[in-house]
């Protein structure tokens, strides 16, 4: 008996050393210069536009006692920039901002030599809805109405929308196979020529972004007729989510977070935590993120690291049924 | 010693171009023509794969069969000279990340101005770092772009 | 009326001193920058979009239409006088206007490009303020089909370019489709022609192949002959430096069409300068009384796709300040910057901020001013340029060269490309391969290939969607049309000599 309570004193005393040696490691890293904030794509995309915004509320709000500067990594469909992060092994230096693409890109490209498995995880920060569109003077008034209507005339219905690995693809696929419906997809490389083909009529609907759409909205032009959201979107407090339309499919949400090298140390990957937590509680970000219709998924580096599991396993499964040629 | 009449720049360059015709069907081939929802990747590449292939066919037999002599004399030593010039080309941009833009751009001068165009080896290095240093000047600083820096910091 | 009360407060606006001040530093800026190969107004506008946080939002669209414009200006400089085009529609400006600075007509040539610039400008500058929201809904109306008919009307002009051989014409445009379909193939996902490189999977950059074929390929020719003379010849006396009034006289038809085409293309979601230069210089080329001259260094040659070039900035902020719709890479970097100041541009923006829309119209004719008044009297500086020795210029393009790819992408995969693609340019002057088809096919192939399948997709494979529009039909049509000038051409000859023959 004696061993045995020497033994768990001993395991107290140890553990309770460890702490103690480990709590200042916590407050040990902090940035000593500039830190490269890097995105796929060019100067005025997505991701650019975020970070852009994200290093100005850091200066705004003094955050951090460094200066963030954008590099634009753009090429390879993002694989340059998941490239170029994954190659910077050990640097504590480096962020990036991550999007659904660099979880789904590696699945369908050969070329692709890294995954989100070679870079450490740091917090999730958003997650986009999407509404589906039409055109204003279009004869839905609801999701029903054009899903009749698609399944009344197979394949003459038109859709347009990024490439078919897109998350407007994606929706669609899980709403044909969910209803039995069917109709035609049609891509666009950029979503002022997606906006334009339907407000010129050319196609029928559209799965859109919010802030893309917003204007067209305001004017009448456009009408929503659900939203991929989980909940209802503050903008459009009267416009059904899928699911509340009567459509049980998976929400397909796209989402944006930061990532960072791999090899760097706990407290390193800590300290950027607690400092886009620190963002996320701003009364900056809360604005930006209501002008975005965003909704905020901060999420920790942890939980984030099972998110990619669960994302990039479901996103195969329906890529494979979209048609995609999965290579991992 | 009259050449035959197939050794020409057409005809060669005709035979290259229908090679790639041939890589570029050959390729087209594996991908989807056609998929349920329009033309796949593979319909515009078969299309224009073949064209070229016909296309350089026609062009290697016409000139083979043309009675127009070969080039009266093709300038090797000039040919040499742009390919020299294209090789150091190459060498520089090869040499930029272990040397740097700015020493790679310089040593690329020194031999255009030395070697190609014979001049002395004082009027090659003036131009040689006079180029340089002017990149550095309105590129490296001005603009703030960054330049592939070497061993030496720029 | 209202449209002229309007301009007036637009116009109060753009004087502003600060205003004026910024519109100034944009336009210098935009075309110090525009100048350099590779450095387009997109990179241009993202680098210097950090200095405008602090303006307030008008002052800054100004600025940044001012880099706008003024990059268009500063590419024809290169394009010119060294054979570099400075973004991808200065491409077409090499073909004459390279020539005309080896005839020795180099400032001539750099005067009408910037005539034409501002004659296009305003041209573009009017109807945005005039036409801005019916030409925004007609717009709309051109959809894929309409797209192909353009594009097809494009390639057309390749029989306008062919020169010698028709067959080495087809074959050097083929290659640039081939080179065009490298990359991701938008609708099924696959890559194409990648060679296992993920860099190629966004394709290979037009300004890449660009520099290669027109700059690097040229210097690599000119080395066959070992010289020590300077480049080109140099205009000498003042008169020498600017266009005499007969080229301006000849110039009179491409002034007209180079703004109209270039503007209507510019409305286009997607359309873009490059395409917009080419149709008009092949346009231009088509109506000519002496179309073989074309190639050669003609002043049209250079007026019509410059100011296709120029006029297309105005019709391409049609679709972005109407529509809240980018038309190409440079408008979306701007609605990106808008979006940044917490402005919408979209149906309502006319309404709900006129001090910004016709501040920035205004304020863009003032921009056409400057750059007119700022780039006439460098002429004479810039032909300079030509009086450096073979042995310091060529180094001088190599570093351009690198400097213009590897600052926009930071890959040094894209300076080995230069490597190939210099190659390239040799091989196809040693060969006597036409290199403007090549250009052509790269830049319309993709959107022609895109346009095609997503108009088969509308219809469910029905090829008759091409024609049965009428908007597309007019399109093809115009392109047979233009297919079979030569033809007509050639038998009014044929009559014209039988007349002459038996009379």
């Amino acid at each position: 008996m004696r061993c045995k309570m020497k033994l768990r004193s001993s395991i107290i005393i140890a553990a309770c050393a460890a702490t103690l040696a480990a709590a200042p490691a916590w407050a040990q890293f902090k940035p000593t210069k500039p830190v490269e904030f890097i995105v796929h794509t060019g100067p005025g995309g997505g991701a650019d536009v975020l970070a852009r915004f994200i290093a100005q509320t850091f200066e705004k709000e003094n955050l951090a006692p460094v200066r963030f500067t954008v590099n634009n990594k753009s090429g390879g469909g993002g694989l340059t920039a998941m490239a170029y992060v994954a190659e910077k092994k050990g640097d504590t230096h480096a962020i990036a901002v991550f999007t659904g693409n660099w979880l789904t890109n590696p699945l369908t490209r050969a070329e692709a030599k890294f995954t989100v498995k070679d870079m450490t995880p740091v917090a999730r920060l958003v997650l986009e809805p999407a509404l589906i569109a039409v055109k204003g003077d279009a004869p839905f008034k609801t999701l029903k109405d054009f899903i009749e209507a698609a399944k009344k005339a197979p394949g003459t219905m038109k859709q347009s929308g990024g490439s078919i690995t897109s998350r407007d693809n994606v929706v669609r696929q899980l709403l044909m196979k969910d209803t039995g419906a069917n109709w035609a997809y049609i891509s666009f490389p950029g979503g002022g020529e997606r906006i334009a083909a339907l407000l010129g009529g050319h196609v029928n609907m559209m799965v859109v972004e919010p802030q893309e759409a917003g204007e067209h909205i305001k004017a009448g032009n456009m009408r929503v007729i659900a939203t991929v959201a989980d909940k209802r979107l503050g903008g459009f407090p009267n416009v059904p989510t899928i699911k509340e339309a009567g459509y049980d499919i998976p929400n397909v949400e796209q989402v944006r977070g930061i990532v960072m090298p791999a090899g760097v140390a706990p407290d390193v990957v800590a300290y950027y935590e607690d400092l886009f937590l620190r963002l996320s509680k701003t009364a900056t970000w809360r604005k930006y993120l209501e002008e975005q219709q965003f909704e905020d998924g901060y999420m920790k580096s942890a939980e984030l690291a099972k998110y990619f599991d669960v994302f990039t396993d479901q996103m195969r499964v329906i890529l494979k049924e979209a048609g995609a040629k999965v290579v991992r | 010693m009259a050449q035959s009449k197939w050794i020409k720049g057409d005809v060669i360059s005709g035979a290259v171009l229908a090679a790639l015709g041939a890589y570029i069907v050959s390729e087209a081939w594996r991908w989807d023509y056609s998929t349920a929802e329009g033309p796949g990747p593979g319909f515009f590449p078969i299309w224009y794969g073949i064209a070229m292939v016909v296309l350089s066919i026609v062009l290697v037999v016409r000139s083979g069969l043309s009675a127009a002599p070969a080039e009266k004399t093709v300038d090797w030593p000039g040919i040499g000279r742009a390919l020299t010039v294209w090789a150091a080309f190459a060498v520089c941009v090869a040499l930029m990340k272990p040397l740097g833009l700015l020493i790679a751009l310089a040593l690329l001068t020194l031999f255009v101005v030395a070697v190609m165009y014979g001049q002395s080896l004082k009027v090659a290095l003036a131009v040689a770092v006079g180029n340089a240093a002017g990149f550095y000047l309105v590129f490296g600083l001005a603009l703030q772009l960054n330049l592939p820096a070497g061993p030496l910091g720029f | 009326m209202e449209v002229l009360t309007s301009l007036g407060h637009g116009f109060a606006v753009a004087l502003e001193p600060l205003n004026l001040f910024w519109c100034f530093v944009g336009v210098f800026l935009g075309t110090a920058v525009g100048v350099m190969p590779g450095l387009g107004p997109a990179a241009t506008i993202a680098m210097l979009l950090p200095l405008t946080f602090n303006m307030p939002p008008t002052t800054a669209v100004i600025m940044l239409a001012g880099i706008y414009y003024g990059a268009k200006y500063g590419g024809s400089t290169t394009a010119i006088l060294l054979n570099v085009p400075g973004e991808s529609a200065s491409v077409v400006t090499c073909l004459d206007g390279y020539q005309m600075a080896r005839n020795g007509r180099a400032g001539a040539a750099l005067g009408i490009a910037a005539i034409s610039s501002f004659i296009a400008g305003t041209v573009g500058v009017l109807g945005l303020m005039l036409l801005a929201p019916p030409l925004a809904k007609f717009g709309l109306s051109f959809s894929s089909p309409e797209y192909f008919a353009l594009m097809v009307m494009g390639l057309a002009m390749v029989v306008l370019l062919a020169g010698k051989s028709m067959i080495k014409a087809l074959l050097a445009m083929l290659l640039g489709l081939w080179i065009a379909s490298m990359g991701i193939d938008l609708f099924s996902d696959a890559s194409r022609f990648t060679f296992g490189q993920s860099e190629l999977l966004d394709g290979v950059d037009f300004v890449i192949v660009a520099i290669g074929v027109f700059a690097l390929g040229e210097v690599f020719g000119n080395m066959e002959k070992r010289g020590e003379g300077t480049m080109l010849p140099v205009p000498k006396g003042l008169r020498n430096l600017l266009p005499t009034m007969a080229e301006l006289k000849a110039c009179r038809f491409a002034f007209l069409n180079g703004s109209i085409i270039g503007f209507i293309i510019g409305v286009l979601p997607g359309a873009g300068s490059t395409i917009a230069s080419f149709i008009s210089y092949g346009v231009e080329k088509a109506v000519s009384k002496h179309p073989e001259k074309f190639g050669t260094g003609v002043p049209e040659g250079v007026a019509a796709p410059e100011g296709a070039n120029n006029s297309e900035t105005g019709g391409a902020m049609v679709p972005l300040l109407t529509l809240g719709i980018p038309g190409s890479g440079t408008t979306a970097i701007l609605l990106a910057a808008f979006i940044l100041w917490g402005l919408r541009p979209g149906p309502l923006m006319i309404q709900e901020n006129p001090d910004l829309f016709w501040g920035l119209v205004a304020s863009m004719y003032v921009g056409n001013v400057m750059l007119l008044v700022l780039n006439l009297p460098l002429i004479p500086l810039f032909a300079q340029i030509l009086k450096l020795r073979e042995y310091i210029l060529y180094p001088i393009i190599f570093g351009i060269s690198i400097v213009g790819v590897y600052a926009v992408s930071g890959s040094l995969f894209d300076c080995w490309m230069l490597v190939v693609f210099g190659l390239l340019g040799y091989a196809i002057r040693r060969l006597d391969y036409p290199s403007a088809p090549l250009i052509l096919g790269l830049v319309l192939g993709d959107s022609m290939e895109r346009a095609l399948r997503q108009s088969l997709m509308m219809s469910q494979g029905d090829l008759a969607i091409l024609v049965s529009r009428p908007i597309s039909a007019t399109m093809l049509i115009l392109a047979i049309v233009l297919l079979c000038l030569p033809l007509f051409r050639r038998a009014n000859q044929w009559r014209v000599k039988a007349l002459e023959e038996n009379g």
